[in-house]
């Protein structure tokens, strides 16, 4: 992870407070589908932590390679510690023709 | 380029004005001085800079604490007083420009005038020193670091510095 990635999740983000995001994000529709397959293909594939819940009266010389290995540490922040200092003034979604827009205020609290 | 495992995101960043188009978005960033230090620590290493430290002060000054390695002279330390210039707006003004208001005496300033060409190469692409400002070309800057097509985006931008805390202005905008 990058390192001032880092230290912002080392001091939960005390170092953005009084950022603010305020305006419209428009997506155009193509972008949109991209990610929708990408979240369908991510929901499908089948995860490490499935295949590490083995059956507990497997057969001695049944390989385990993920339930010995401890779980690997994220490489990606977790986004609920930056959501819980938001402070959302405004959240709006609605669509056009090929685009999806969000109209958006929010700050993260002092 | 793939920047991520994500074809999404590479999307995103591989055409952004496109993917979006509509996109108006005001952001405000007051980055504190231990935030902002955690950023310098973080750049390339291929610099003649050895050490980088900013100190943000009130009446829109900051103190840039520097040592690096200097043509002829060797290493050098100063601790120099910027003022932050006009905002950068897009495609008229890509300038961010530090005016250089203390600490380069009057032999650093002669000496940098006549180094300027050997400056220039040492300095990443889009960064010039001379001895009255700092400039940073943001688009050639951008180019750099190998996110070009993300200028386009940038209507303004500007910084300004508070006691303990620069404050970035960004518009982004993408028609």
């Amino acid at each position: 992870m990058h390192p001032v990635l880092q230290h912002l999740m080392d001091t939960n983000f005390a170092d953005l407070s009084g950022s603010r995001v305020d305006g419209r994000i428009a997506v155009t529709d193509d972008l949109v589908n991209l990610g929708l397959h990408e979240l369908v293909a991510a929901l499908t594939k089948a995860s490490p932590a499935a295949k590490a819940d083995a059956p507990a009266n497997a057969p001695e010389n049944t390989p385990t390679p993920y339930a010995s290995d401890p779980a690997p540490k994220s490489a990606t922040p977790d986004p609920k510690a930056l959501l819980r200092k938001l402070q959302v003034e405004k959240l709006q979604y609605r669509t056009e023709s090929g685009r999806t827009i969000l109209e958006i205020a929010c700050a993260v609290e002092k | 380029m793939a920047i991520t495992d994500s074809s999404t995101l590479n999307a995103l960043f591989t055409q952004p004005a496109a993917a979006l188009t509509g996109t108006d978005l005001q952001i405000h960033l007051p980055l504190t001085r231990v935030l902002l230090n955690e950023i310098l620590a973080a750049r390339p290493a291929n610099t003649p800079i050895r050490e980088l430290l900013i100190d943000p002060n009130d009446r829109n000054r900051f103190r840039v604490h520097l040592t690096a390695e200097a043509p002829i002279v060797g290493t050098v330390s100063r601790q120099i007083r910027l003022a932050p210039g006009m905002p950068v707006s897009f495609p008229d003004q890509p300038w961010l420009e530090f005016r250089i208001e203390e600490g380069l005496g009057f032999f650093d300033r002669s000496l940098i005038s006549v180094l300027q060409g050997q400056i220039e190469k040492r300095l990443p692409r889009g960064i010039e020193l001379t001895s009255k400002n700092l400039r940073i070309h943001v688009p050639a800057l951008l180019a750099y670091l190998g996110y070009q097509q993300l200028a386009p985006l940038i209507e303004s931008l500007e910084i300004k510095s508070e006691a303990s805390r620069l404050l970035v202005n960004l518009h982004l905008k993408a028609e």
